[in-house]
């Protein structure tokens, strides 16, 4: 039998073994380039954010520029924006979420509904916040923290309907006939048990919608706008947390600029806290 | 599913078994009644939540389209290629917004794209598996970081950083090169239309990192072991297996990405410059669409002015609703490739 | 298959005068682990070249475990190791300093389910070959179609070079991954369960072609089928919870086999 045309000394074998040592040390290069510019953001983060950490961030109003103050309004505002935002756009994601998975799997509705979706799922927020101006600011003549919630809930919608529809795909149809050979109409089969198997999941769902809007800024900008005070009226101007570190941090004011980037503290490790516990949640499950 | 006249299986639901009397008969009619009433309305509702998301869709077009509708009635087709920007004569244009943001994605795919494939190269196939997981969840944690962060950062860290120590050495270092001296032609401002690149490459990094990861781990291990059998070394494997094997969906992936960074607002904002005009050098401060309107909405007066950046907002709509719609078609067509 | 023959397969021809045999791998005192389970116990076999040696026992034995030990293929996964000694000829298959591309240039193996790369039937030759040797076109040419004829594929794909290697049958494409695997000139081809996704007739094509090629290879087969063993090897090797059980000419551990528990497997009285 022929022997190897080539051994170990070969030209061709040595040019293909350089080139993959050079292909290898580009990978553990990219990885070290993509993980030092990440702890570097993550580091500046921490240093500049934490100086400015202290109790009356979550004591005080926003300060005019060169007094001192805190975070306190835009932190309630971003809290009540998001909570009503959820309010508004888990329901109808779920909902939604059960069409595609349970009735309408394979129908056509379905299949154009799921590509809208993911396409919403990653269009530009600010163009969220087009919409939302027009919708509502526009027509009611002012900005208000109703027209922001608004705006926030379209970004929580394809979020949802998205986990939604993964995790009950996830659910066995053993589990549906089962149900159904108790004699469950198909209603309530979904919601006493495809949901509750679904459960952990759609939470996660949840969590990673309220993660991706609590740091969005561009539909707020001109939705719920920001206002330097406390207010209690949804129908009025509504400071945000993201709003406000923009706002501060384009500002030529130290204060302002610290206080920014202690907003950008606190949204980070919210942000963080919310995937980290979602992961957990979610946990052996596989993502799409 | 549908209970249809005869005896259905819910009667022993809700009976236990035995025999049925026939008042309890009517009783279960009753119930049935209800049931399936419960059950069509359940049924509709979903169905109605369904097309609320067409509706939103169909929303954002429409009122992008009546709220440009200003703006496109006085400056037609013209509105895209025209390069002023003017309040005072209400002279739009959209070509410089465009071209900034047009440059900015290009620059941070031409960076991201290949550093992402190589990280996700790192992941799946050299790092050792202790160090798999927390990589991976960091990649994971930082592609959910607010773009907010970002631009603060770039803003206050990186644009100073490109200013003093970056951006004098590439102008004399590409001052006596052809061409390049005008793409990189001073002053150093720092911010401008490279550092926003940049920030939106370090943005989608881990975006990237994470699509293709998930993608190259849909490789059969098979396929595979038979490349390195024949004696290929993980290069060869990678480049000549892996990657066109899953060629469709790192398209997809990366148009994804592209996506997202047509559309970013805050990272770009904060470090663009917002200058209404296109320049030879990529050091100089330009701007986004996003970026125009993030920085100018509240502030337009008159109603020319607030429609044309709406129309704006179209254009950029428009643009990534095609590049987001191919990417999800690249994606699907290789979820039908591994049969799922 | 013969009616007459339940329990016993009919037998592959006599493997030939054992004075004059090549040992082209030969393994001793073989230890694996998979983290701290121990998988192969004390392995010592021999493979000769120009014979087929069989790998037969129960799911889980240890009998693809053994042949991933002599590409080192295990080496792609962490966690798993092994110990002794695996020689190819008088080179340490097991030493660190193993060069692995070379190696498995060398041992050669054709898998469970047939994997074709994402490229054309053309490619799928070639692309081994070049890695190895820089060619002309037309010896390039060549050099795929007499590999694609070694695999009696060539008259089915030969106006068809340039189609996808994933629109062949699946029997095809286990020839074609054959031929893949020959195209590289290995001296020892392993086949890992090579016709547990194929139909009856594509199995039986693999099976004349591993008889074929045995002439001038050294070949390895694990397979669950005791009637595969029997037809196309001269040595078979009987596993067992990680240990080898049995080892020895076909034609003797089909009829006359000494251990109890070879005998309660080939009989099928359990596995």
């Amino acid at each position: 039998m022929a022997t190897l045309a080539s051994g170990a000394s070969s030209p061709l074998y040595a040019k293909r073994r350089r080139k993959n040592a050079v292909a290898m040390t580009l990978a553990y290069l990219a990885t070290g380039f993509g993980l030092t510019w990440l702890a570097l953001i993550l580091g500046v983060l921490f240093y500049e954010g934490f100086s400015g950490l202290s109790w009356r961030v979550f004591s005080e109003m926003t300060p005019p520029p060169g007094a001192s103050g805190g975070l306190l309004n835009p932190i309630i505002g971003s809290l009540v924006m998001t909570f009503l935002a959820v309010l508004m756009g888990t329901p109808l994601g779920i909902l939604a979420g059960t069409y595609l998975a349970e009735y309408g799997r394979y129908d056509k509705l379905s299949s154009v509904v799921r590509f809208i979706n993911d396409i919403l799922l990653s269009a530009p927020s600010i163009v969220i916040g087009l919409f939302i101006y027009e919708l509502m600011v526009a027509q009611m003549g002012h900005f208000s923290g109703w027209a922001g919630a608004v705006a926030l809930a379209v970004i929580v919608v394809p979020v949802v309907v998205r986990t939604t529809e993964d995790m009950l795909t996830l659910v066995p149809d053993t589990l549906r006939e089962a149900a159904a050979s108790v004699g469950l109409p198909r209603s309530l089969m979904i919601q006493k048990v495809a949901y509750r198997a679904a459960r952990a999941g759609m939470i996660t769902g949840v969590l990673l919608a309220i993660a991706r809007i609590s740091g969005e800024t561009a539909p707020l900008l001109f939705t719920a706008l920001n206002n330097q005070f406390w207010t209690n009226d949804m129908n009025a101007p509504v400071a945000s947390l993201p709003v406000v570190i923009f706002q501060f941090a384009l500002s030529p004011y130290k204060d302002w600029q610290e206080l920014a980037w202690t907003g950008a503290l606190i949204i980070t490790m919210a942000v963080l806290a919310l995937s980290i516990t979602a992961r957990f949640l979610g946990g052996e499950r596989k993502k799409s | 599913m549908n209970s249809s006249g005869e005896r259905p299986v819910v009667d022993v639901a809700f009976q236990g078994g035995g025999a049925i009397s026939a008042a309890e008969k009517g009783d279960r009619a009753k119930i049935l009644k209800r049931l399936r009433f419960g059950d069509n309305a359940f049924r509709h509702v979903t169905r109605a939540a369904a097309i609320a998301v067409l509706i939103i869709l169909s929303g954002i077009i429409f009122s992008l389209v009546y709220g440009a509708m200003p703006a496109m009635q006085k400056f037609g087709i013209t509105f895209l290629f025209d390069e002023s920007w003017n309040p005072v004569t209400e002279r739009f244009g959209a070509i410089a917004p465009i071209y900034g943001t047009v440059l900015t994605s290009l620059i941070a795919m031409l960076i991201a794209v290949p550093i992402g494939l190589f990280i996700a190269l790192f992941l799946t196939e050299l790092c050792p598996m202790w160090l798999r997981r927390p990589i991976g969840i960091a990649v994971e944690l930082l592609a959910g970081i607010p773009s907010i962060i970002y631009g603060i950062w770039g803003l206050f860290v990186f644009a100073p950083f490109l200013q003093q120590h970056v951006q004098p050495f590439l102008i004399s270092l590409f001052g006596n090169v052809p061409v390049l001296s005008n793409l990189f032609a001073g002053p150093p401002y720092g911010i401008g239309i490279l550092t926003a690149g940049l920030i939106l490459a370090i943005m989608v990094l881990p975006f990237i990192t994470s699509i293709s990861r998930d993608v190259f781990e849909a490789v059969p291990p098979m396929l595979k072991e038979s490349a390195y059998g024949l004696g290929c070394t993980t290069w060869e494997v990678a480049r000549y297996v892996v990657l066109p094997f899953t060629r469709v969906g790192v398209i997809g992936g990366v148009m994804l990405a592209l996506g997202r960074a047509l559309g970013e607002t805050m990272a770009v904002t904060f470090v663009i410059g917002n200058a209404h005009r296109i320049s030879g050098s990529i050091l100089a401060p330009g701007t986004t669409i996003s970026a125009t309107i993030a920085n100018e909405f509240t502030e337009a007066v008159g109603d020319i002015y607030t429609s044309s950046l709406i129309l704006l907002g179209l254009i950029l709509f428009v643009i990534t609703f095609i590049v987001l719609a191919f990417a999800r078609l690249m994606l699907m067509r290789l979820n039908a490739r591994l049969g799922k | 298959m013969s009616t007459a023959n339940y329990t016993v397969p009919t037998v592959a021809a006599n493997p030939g005068n054992a004075d004059n045999l090549v040992e082209k791998i030969t393994v001793k005192n073989l230890d694996f682990y998979y983290g701290d389970n121990r998988a192969l116990k004390n392995i010592n076999v021999s493979l000769y070249h120009g014979r087929v040696t069989a790998f037969i026992g129960p799911s889980g034995c240890g009998k693809s475990t053994l042949l991933r030990v002599l590409n080192r293929m295990y080496d792609l996964y962490p966690n798993q190791r092994a110990t002794g000694t695996v020689r190819l000829d008088n080179d340490d298959i097991l030493a660190p300093s193993q060069d692995l591309n070379l190696l498995r240039a060398k041992v050669g193996m054709v898998f469970q389910k047939p994997t074709p790369f994402p490229m054309t039937i053309y490619e799928n030759i070639a692309f081994g070959i070049r890695l190895y040797e820089k060619l002309s076109k037309p010896d390039l040419d060549n050099r795929v179609q007499q590999a694609l004829q070694r695999a009696a594929l060539w008259n089915e794909v030969k106006d068809k070079l340039d189609a996808n290697g994933l629109s062949l049958s699946g029997g095809q494409q286990q020839r074609l991954c054959i031929a893949r695997t020959v195209a590289v000139r290995p001296e020892v081809i392993l086949f890992d369960e090579p016709c547990s996704a194929l139909d009856p007739i594509s199995t039986a094509k693999i099976e004349e072609l591993i008889d074929e090629l045995k002439e001038d290879y050294t070949i390895a087969i694990v397979t669950h089928n005791m009637q595969q063993a029997a037809r196309v090897s001269d040595f078979t090797a009987f596993m067992y919870l990680g240990e080898l059980v049995e080892y020895g000419e076909t034609t003797r551990m089909f009829t006359s086999p000494s251990d109890r528990r070879t005998q309660d497997y080939i009989t099928g009285r359990f596995g």
